[in-house]
């Protein structure tokens, strides 16, 4: 099965089945993405599109690395678009533009998938499964977290910390890295 | 709890993208001077991807992910397709570059006709140049490096960067290529130009055999020692 990367090459030089095999394999991750910070199908297949689109109209922005961690960003990054427009507040947001470090880094644990993700999440304590998910799908700062749980700020950033380098070590115990 | 473990908590919270801008800015500039809160920065940037994946749609709806409606796809190849159709039809870098490179041609022989004898080397090396970016616009083996906006052209050592709808950039600036040498970890700067028609083709002096890398950004007249702006292209070659 051609990588990730080789159908990108393919997709600068206008190739529209190699950007529909793209499709194919990743449209289930933006959408869900999508789906998941917007709590509304309509809304999550808009973002879907506009990610698509993006990735048609310019796949310079990926540049190397995990084609799905990148891919992941921009979904998160338009779904907050409309959560802001929603909310009229600004949220934190990563750029779509993969750093070459970050590119490289994600790598690792390239071959995830989501059921076994699915199930490391639900062996964290759930106060640290609750703050990782609300900071990444909710678009809450940790401030607003912090508020929100009536926790001390420190806690809950070392609530999010413990939480990630104890999904990482699941996650590596069940994945060929 | 030590100031650098709140530091290294810090890392964990811009790593999942939950900092405002201004406490992402500093973590981003500390990561850069500390290797322990790189390396932490590394382990959980990973843990970060599969929590994304954790909410990829599936097919069975037991699962409570289910998928976009397959009308989405039929939407979006529809228009994909539709563009490069269009793109197919209208692909005319070989003829836009060689009407470009002709046009400079003909510019130099007038020049040349006209020129004073002092001019008149000056003139030629520049009719020969025009001449080799012909023969190289048009040999069969150049190779192509698309991006969106562009290409860049490699024959041999020639390098080139050919772009096209690209506005006039804002008074007392110009567009400023870059090189990354292969093995390098800095661009270095290469010519200046401005588009003509919004479509330029430009010959690098750098050899292209040894580049990794082809920029270009928006920079103030006579060009910068690095870049000052984002890129608006970055080119793998």
């Amino acid at each position: 099965m051609e990588d990730a990367a080789g159908l990108m090459e393919r997709v600068r030089a206008r190739d529209a089945d190699a950007f529909e095999l793209l499709y194919d394999r990743y449209h289930r991750l933006v959408y869900g993405v999508a789906l998941r910070m917007l709590a509304d199908p309509l809304a999550a297949e808009d973002v879907t599109q506009a990610v698509f689109l993006k990735l048609w109209s310019a796949p310079a922005l990926f540049r190397e690395g995990n084609f799905g961690a990148w891919i992941a960003r921009v979904a998160r990054n338009r779904a907050f678009d409309v959560l802001r427009s929603r909310s009229s507040q600004g949220e934190p947001q990563l750029g779509d533009e993969l750093s070459a470090a970050d590119a490289l880094e994600d790598t690792a644990l390239a071959r995830i998938d989501a059921e076994r993700v699915r199930e490391a999440l639900a062996q964290l304590p759930p106060d640290q499964r609750e703050a990782i998910e609300l900071g990444f799908f909710g678009g809450a700062t940790h401030e607003q977290i912090a508020r929100q749980t009536g926790l001390p700020l420190g806690t809950v950033k070392t609530r999010i910390r413990t939480g990630l380098r104890r999904l990482r070590g699941t996650l590596e115990s069940v994945v060929t890295v | 709890m030590t100031a650098h473990d709140e530091l290294l908590d810090n890392v964990a919270a811009y790593a999942l993208g939950m900092l405002p801008p201004s406490e992402a800015s500093a973590v981003a500039e500390h990561l850069k001077s500390c290797e322990e809160c790189r390396e932490e920065y590394r382990l959980l940037r990973p843990a970060i991807t599969a929590v994304a994946y954790s909410a990829e749609a599936c097919d069975d709806p037991s699962s409570g992910a289910t998928s976009a409606s397959p009308l989405l796809k039929t939407r979006i190849m529809k228009e994909v397709r539709a563009q490069a159709a269009v793109r197919k039809r209208t692909q005319s870098w070989p003829a836009f570059a060689v009407a470009a490179a002709a046009l400079a041609l003909a510019i130099f022989s007038g020049l040349l006709n006209l020129s004073l004898n002092a001019r008149l080397s000056r003139d030629r090396a520049e009719s020969a140049a025009a001449a080799q970016t012909i023969a190289d616009l048009t040999a069969k083996d150049i190779r192509r490096h698309p991006f969106a906006g562009g290409e860049v052209l490699t024959r041999d050592e020639h390098l080139y960067i050919a772009m096209h709808d690209l506005p006039q950039p804002p008074a007392g600036h110009v567009y400023q290529a870059w090189t990354l040498a292969k093995g390098a970890k800095a661009m270095a700067p290469s010519v200046t130009f401005s588009p003509t028609g919004g479509v330029a083709v430009v010959r690098l002096p750098q050899d292209a055999a040894l580049q990794a890398a082809v920029a270009v950004s928006l920079e103030p007249e006579g060009g910068s020692r690095q870049p000052t702006t984002k890129p608006i292209a970055l080119v793998r070659i």
